[in-house]
């Protein structure tokens, strides 16, 4: 479905992401991870084309998205959630879903209460329906995360790229949020790359993972294979600590 | 007895058992429908001052100007510190054609647009390269260049006296009678104009536009073709803003860049959009008739009311509620409202 071939993007002298290769089929769930710095975000940043890659090539669904516009980029079927939320602070959740609802995809015809409409099940999936005259700046951070979640989703995307849904949650939120993504999956048949740090909840939902280090792939396979490989200890916990195990 | 009370949005009138309510909410249909016929029986008491007709045709133009305004400053998320570029575009394209080629207002209206358009879409990419101050101080120099090739080129732009002798659009034997048309016709256009703008706002083109205002790459992101949503939101405006200048010039028959084209008359028209309420489309007409009445009030101080007007604007911006002007008045904590209200209900 998606193929990231080569790679590469640099800011100044620093490689943030490079030489990155590795492919997402149909239906899979792909944990991104990496300490702090690694080039995740920037990865995903590349991926929906907010900045032109360097160098290599990124294909989605048989096209080539290299150097893409975001906007086709949703239009063919990707979309995101942010790590610091971006909301419409000025914006109801009601009218910043139907945003995505309107422009996700080609509706020439479609009126605004049909959008709200639809946009209103969107938020409703999201359990955010009780707060859709909420504008986006009294909201809170769970429920800012979900109104970007309903957000994304509203695009009618194949492929969702989240990045650290679960950062500054409480084990409570995180674990609706995680329901939440569940739910999504089943319900909407997408595809997921999930960058995350609570290594708990990736390591369970994840089918396979890819593990960066200073914008580098060091690593890639199931949540067992990852989890034992002495490389990501050591990258994770220092070479002192994968030595002495 | 009769208990009045006001709230928020409303007003609400109780006589004995009867309870009358007032919206509030320049959107409710009966608020504008009372605007527009105050505006149209002004003229009325006033049609013996020639002064004072002029001066509510001069706040009906300016808040023709200040309406395409704040279209274009919510949908290209940029304050343009310029729009009087177009004024001066408009004006001279409009003048120009009708003074050498002859053409008659009604083509001219068409040549005015067609200049407008095409200078407009040939500026249009600085809304994408440039944003915040550089879009501002670019649009702010633009004008100012303008002025000065009035001047260099003074042989076609008459630029220190101006043009004259343009076709009026309309003449009637009693001069009463012109000033009276003059303002009906800036009043049918200035309407227009906030019709048309509201139509914009009030459709789903409205919330896509306040995506684009609030984040210009996570509305992308969703899917908003954000460049060709700028480069409308550019041109549109400014092809109206060309058009009051076509304006001006057949009605007034007279027209010179130093007039409309420097800072001053940016100034008042940016303030009209301060005062009426930055990015609320209604609040330009309040804004335009306030300002045109301290201006004219002022002029009668003599040469100290060019260091007064400056003053009293200033106050304004210190005194009145930020971004919310005169509206803010109203509705305090009222979020800004500047992309349709959408509701759905859950019976």
């Amino acid at each position: 479905m998606l193929k990231v071939h080569q790679v590469t993007k640099r800011f100044g002298g620093l490689s943030a992401v490079n030489e990155v290769s590795f492919s997402l089929n149909e239906g899979e769930v792909i944990g991104l991870i990496g300490p702090n710095g690694a080039g995740k975000t920037t990865l995903l940043n590349l991926i929906c084309g907010l900045y032109p890659a360097d160098g290599g090539s990124i294909e989605f669904l048989g096209h080539n998205i290299t150097g893409m516009r975001s906007n086709r980029i949703c239009h063919l079927g990707i979309s995101r959630t942010y790590q610091i939320p971006q909301p419409f602070y000025a914006m109801t959740a009601l009218s910043a879903v139907a945003v995505s609802v309107i422009n996700g995809k080609r509706r020439p015809n479609m009126s605004l209460s049909d959008a709200a409409l639809e946009a209103s099940y969107y938020l409703e999936f999201a359990g955010l329906f009780a707060k859709r005259d909420t504008i986006s700046r009294d909201l809170t951070l769970y429920e800012l995360r979900m109104l970007e979640l309903a957000r994304a989703l509203a695009t009618t995307p194949k492929l969702l790229l989240i990045d650290e849904v679960m950062a500054g949650l409480n084990p409570a939120e995180s674990s609706r949020a995680l329901e939440m993504i569940w739910s999504a999956q089943e319900q909407f048949g997408i595809t997921i790359l999930w960058i995350e740090h609570v290594m708990k909840i990736i390591m369970s939902a994840a089918q396979r993972i890819v593990v960066l280090q200073y914008g580098r792939k060091i690593a890639e396979g199931t949540p067992q294979e990852i989890a034992s490989d002495p490389k990501i200890i050591e990258a994770y916990l220092g070479g002192r600590y994968a030595k002495n195990q | 007895m009769v208990d009045l009370e006001f709230r928020r949005d409303r007003i609400l009138l109780r006589w004995k058992d009867q309870k009358y309510e007032w919206v509030i909410e320049p959107r409710y249909w009966r608020n504008p429908a009372i605007g527009v016929a105050l505006l149209a029986v002004l003229p009325l008491f006033v049609a013996s001052y020639p002064h004072i007709l002029t001066m509510i045709t001069t706040a009906n133009l300016y808040a023709a100007i200040a309406i395409p305004l704040s279209l274009q400053i919510i949908g290209t998320a940029r304050v343009n510190f310029g729009p009087q570029l177009y004024l001066g575009i408009g004006g001279y394209a409009a003048a120009l054609l009708n003074l050498h080629l002859g053409w008659p207002p009604a083509l001219t209206l068409a040549g005015t647009i067609m200049v407008c358009a095409v200078i407009a879409l040939l500026l249009s990419p600085t809304t994408w390269i440039a944003r915040g101050l550089y879009f501002s101080l670019i649009t702010l120099i633009l004008p100012l260049t303008f002025l000065d090739v009035t001047f260099i080129y003074g042989d076609i732009f008459r630029g220190e006296v101006g043009l004259v002798g343009m076709s009026p659009l309309l003449t009637f034997k009693k001069v009463t009678w012109n000033y009276v048309s003059y303002f009906y016709l800036s009043l049918i256009l200035m309407l227009f104009y906030l019709w048309i703008s509201d139509k914009i706002v009030r459709s789903r083109f409205g919330v896509t536009m306040a995506a684009i205002n609030e984040n210009e790459d996570v509305a992308r992101m969703m899917g908003v073709p954000v460049e060709r949503y700028k480069v409308f939101y550019y041109v549109f405006p400014s092809i109206l803003a060309g058009v009051v200048g076509w304006f001006i010039v057949h009605t007034f028959r007279t027209f010179a860049g130093i007039t409309y084209l420097p800072l001053d008359f940016m100034t008042k028209i940016l303030i009209i959009v301060i005062v009426g309420g930055r990015a609320f489309l209604y609040g330009a007409i309040p804004g335009a008739y306030l300002i045109s009445a301290v201006e004219d009030s002022l002029r009668g101080l003599g040469p100290i009311n060019y260091v007064l007007f400056p003053l009293v604007l200033i106050a304004f911006i210190a005194f009145l509620p930020r971004g919310e002007g005169l509206w803010g008045l109203y509705h305090k904590r009222h979020q800004r409202d500047y992309y349709p209200a959408l509701h759905v209900r859950r019976d």
